[in-house]
Parts: structure tokens; sequence; C-alpha cells
């Protein structure tokens, strides 16, 4: 099976790199899924679940938001904060995106706390809906 | 006992508190150094990965796409951005990323003094303003970054300054961390983003990134990666080029200067370790020396007063 190279890192770590078969990917206009042979592009993360599959077996990672860098043989993903499904807890996911929902009802906040908050939520749903995948299987 | 040994112990006790001194500044700068290295370590990848991003995308892009792409025809109005440290007693540190700003400054533009800058670090704001260049701002530096928000102000302050035409080109002067016992002070171009300038330094920091380092490696990436069977690619953009490159090419930016600072931050505490390390060696040299000729001072001054006792027993004698 034909591979591509595969990237992702974050400003505190690389995540994860390997050759891959292929990957989905959350972006501004929906999910796209990269195969081996995908012409160049560059696009807007959003917050979301990223699938990789290898061999027949499939990864997720749970993504805030980043850039993703599609180039002939080899897809980077820089990314804010991404982790493996294997690294969330989903209780403290699910206690985490409760307070931010809490604060943004109870309080007034100006817009730019509610974007922020609003993010971080987004966040939180990605990273519970990842952990929660992973139990399943 | 004699005031001459009286003054040599006064010495060694004087010695001795600075000694303390200057190894518990080591130990906090060691600490210091440590976590400062962490980060740096790893943010590289990141840092490097989206430079060649961002420079690869000045090769199929320009000025018309996003206009923080754009090429100047001249280059007049430099701004260098200087990262020091805020205080002193590091060696070497401040005074050769001074002078290395200066130097690249003078290179650029016959060393006028119309060049602005903007530090980041009290030390290398007063130095380079005691060479009579105009400081346009002065951001606090923080002594362990938390995050790339410490750079944001700036990062956004020097953008705009490009946007609106006040510069032509953005320099940032920081301390690269090349091992703890090595920094290396360098000048780096972040716009406009260029692959034609003369510097083969193009700006892709760090040891595990020195194979990135030059043009060639930059046109490597553009051969392997983006052209196939003599037909080279352009990227496409989803959902459009200027929405992408609006959030995209800002964030990179800041990140290269975030990177900067934690080069800078690295290199600072590493410095300073070593430089107070080598005290602290002097410190230990020196009171040794001084041990000794209190011994040999306070041995003379016992000989002397035996010679006495028995002259003046013998007197009694007689």
């Amino acid at each position: 099976m034909k591979t591509i190279k595969f990237e992702i890192v974050t400003p505190e770590k690389t995540v994860f790199k390997k050759d891959i078969n292929q990957i989905t990917i959350p972006t501004k206009d929906g999910e796209i899924t990269v195969l081996p042979n995908h012409i160049p592009l560059i696009s807007v993360l959003v917050p979301g679940e990223i699938i990789i599959k290898k061999d027949g077996e499939s990864f997720s990672i749970a993504v805030s938001g980043g850039f993703v860098e599609v180039s002939i043989d080899k897809v980077v993903i820089l990314a804010d904060t991404a982790e493996r499904a294997e690294e969330i807890d989903e209780k403290r996911a699910e206690e985490a995106k409760k307070r931010a929902e809490k604060i943004k009802t109870e309080k007034t906040v100006d817009s730019r706390e509610f974007a922020s908050l609003s993010a971080k939520i987004k966040k939180e749903l990605a990273r519970i809906k990842v952990a929660r995948k992973r139990k399943r299987i | 006992m004699s005031a001459n040994t009286r003054d040599i112990l006064r010495r060694i006790k004087s010695v001795n508190n600075t000694k303390k001194i200057t190894k518990a500044m080591e130990m906090v700068a060691a600490s210091k150094m440590r976590r400062a290295i962490n980060m740096v370590l790893a943010t590289r990848p990141y840092a490097n990965l989206s430079w060649k991003t961002v420079l690869n995308l000045s090769q199929t892009e320009d000025g018309k796409t996003h206009p923080l792409l754009a090429k100047k025809e001249e280059e007049k109005t430099i701004l260098l951005i200087l990262i020091s440290s805020n205080r002193g007693l590091c060696g070497g540190y401040n005074v050769q990323v001074v002078n290395k700003a200066i130097d690249s400054i003078k290179k650029y533009n016959g060393g006028e003094k119309t060049t602005e800058i903007m530090t980041m670090g009290g030390k290398g704001a007063s130095l380079i303003s005691r060479n009579g260049y105009k400081i346009v701002a002065d951001f606090v530096k923080p002594d362990l970054a938390s995050g790339i928000f410490e750079v944001s102000d700036l990062a956004k302050m020097a953008m705009k300054g490009f946007l609106e035409n006040k510069y032509d080109k953005i320099m940032v002067a920081y301390t690269d961390f090349v091992s703890s016992l090595k920094q290396i002070p360098r000048v780096k171009q972040l716009l406009p983003i260029d692959l034609e300038t003369e510097d083969e330094y193009l700006g892709i920091v760090g040891k595990n990134g020195r194979v990135g380092s030059t043009k060639k490696f930059i046109k490597e990436k553009e051969e392997k990666y983006l052209k196939r069977k003599g037909y080279s690619y352009k990227y496409i953009f989803e959902p459009n080029p200027r929405e992408v490159l609006n959030q995209m090419l800002p964030r990179l930016i800041e990140t290269q200067l975030y990177q900067a600072l934690l080069e800078a931050n690295a290199s600072e505490h590493s410095a300073r370790m070593l430089s107070m390390r080598n005290a602290s060696d002097a410190a230990k040299e020196m009171i040794d020396d001084l041990t000794l000729y209190y011994n040999k001072a306070r041995q003379a001054g016992v000989t002397s007063e035996i010679a006495e006792i028995s002259s003046g027993a013998m007197m009694a004698k007689n």
C-alpha cells in the first residue's frame, strides 16, 4: 500500500511522526481526507478529531486548531495542541468543558473572552469525542 | 596576632561571602537553564517546520495574495528587534549580541542611525542606546517564557509597521543556543520573507535544524515535495488564500519571535551559569592562596615571638 509521510507538531512537542496510508483532517471547510499523491494544499485546522490509518489500524488525535500543509508525499500539521486518544482523561475533559460553559452562561464576558471560551469548549468537545471513541474500540 | 594576619583573615572572609553569592547564583541559573533548554528543544520542530512552510510560500506566492508576503523594492528603513537579558553577570552575552546587531545594521544601511530598534531585555537596550540608536519600544522580557502571548504585542507592533510601510525590513537579533557551553549571537531576517537574501543563514534555528539552515535545503524541499515530472505545483488554499494566510502568517511570524526568545533565554541562563561557575572557581582559588599567605604570616609571627621570648630569657639569665 502506498504511504505518505506524516508529522504533527505542537509548540510543546512532536506528537506523531510516521509513514501512514491515509489521514482525515477537520478543516474550516469540513473534513478532508488525504491520500498519497495529494496535490499541495494549505488549510486552517478547526478543533476536532484527526483520524490516521496505517496498515489497517486507525488512530485518533484530538486537535484544537492550527494549520495543515500537504505537499506531495508529505503532510505536516502545525497544531496549537494535539493529544493522542490514550493521553486524554475523559472525566477531566468533561469537567473542563462544563467549567467553560458555566463561565460562558453565568458571567457577562467581553467578546474576546467569549471567543476564547467558545474555542475552549470546542476543544474539550473534540477531546471528549476522541477519548470516548477509544473506549468503544 | 599582628595587623597583617588580621587583614588577611578579613579578606578571606569577604571572598568567602562573595563565593557564597556566586555559588547560589550559579545554582539558580542552572535550574533556570534546565527549564529553558527543555522548552527551547521542545518548540524547535514546530518553529522550523512552520518557517519552512513560510519560506516555501514566499517562493510561490507574492504580495498580491497577502501583504505580508510582499517584497519591497528598496530597503531603507530597518526595524531591529533586539533580545538580550535583564540583568548582567552573564559574561559577554549582552555585548556580543549587541555588537552583532550593530554590525548587521551597518552592513545593510551603512550604519545610519535611522534604524529603529525594539528591545526586549534592559541590558541590550541601554547598550544600544549608548551607541546612538533610537529605541522606539521596550518590551518586558520574561526570565522564563511561559507562552507565545509573551511576544504577541511585539509581533503585532512590528507587523503593523511593516504593513504600513513604516519599515522595509524587520530583523531580529538574538543568541542562538547551541549547547550549554556555546551560544552564537545571530541576526535573522523576519520580514520581508525572502529566500534571495545574501545571508546564507535563513533563520532555521537550533542545532537540530542545522541541515535546514541553507538556501540549498529549501530548494531541495521544493524539488522533493512540490515538483513532479517536471511540473511544479502551487499550494491550493482552502477556503481561500487570503483567509488562510491572514491566520497563518502572523501566527508563524509570532512563532519565530517566540522561538528567538526561547533561544535567547536558554543562552542567557547557560552563559550566566558558566560565568558564575568561573567566578566561584576563582574565589576558591583566591581563598586557597590567601589561606597559604595567612598560614605563612602566622608562622612568621610565631617564630618571631619565640625568638623574642628566648632572647628575653637569655638576657634574664645573664
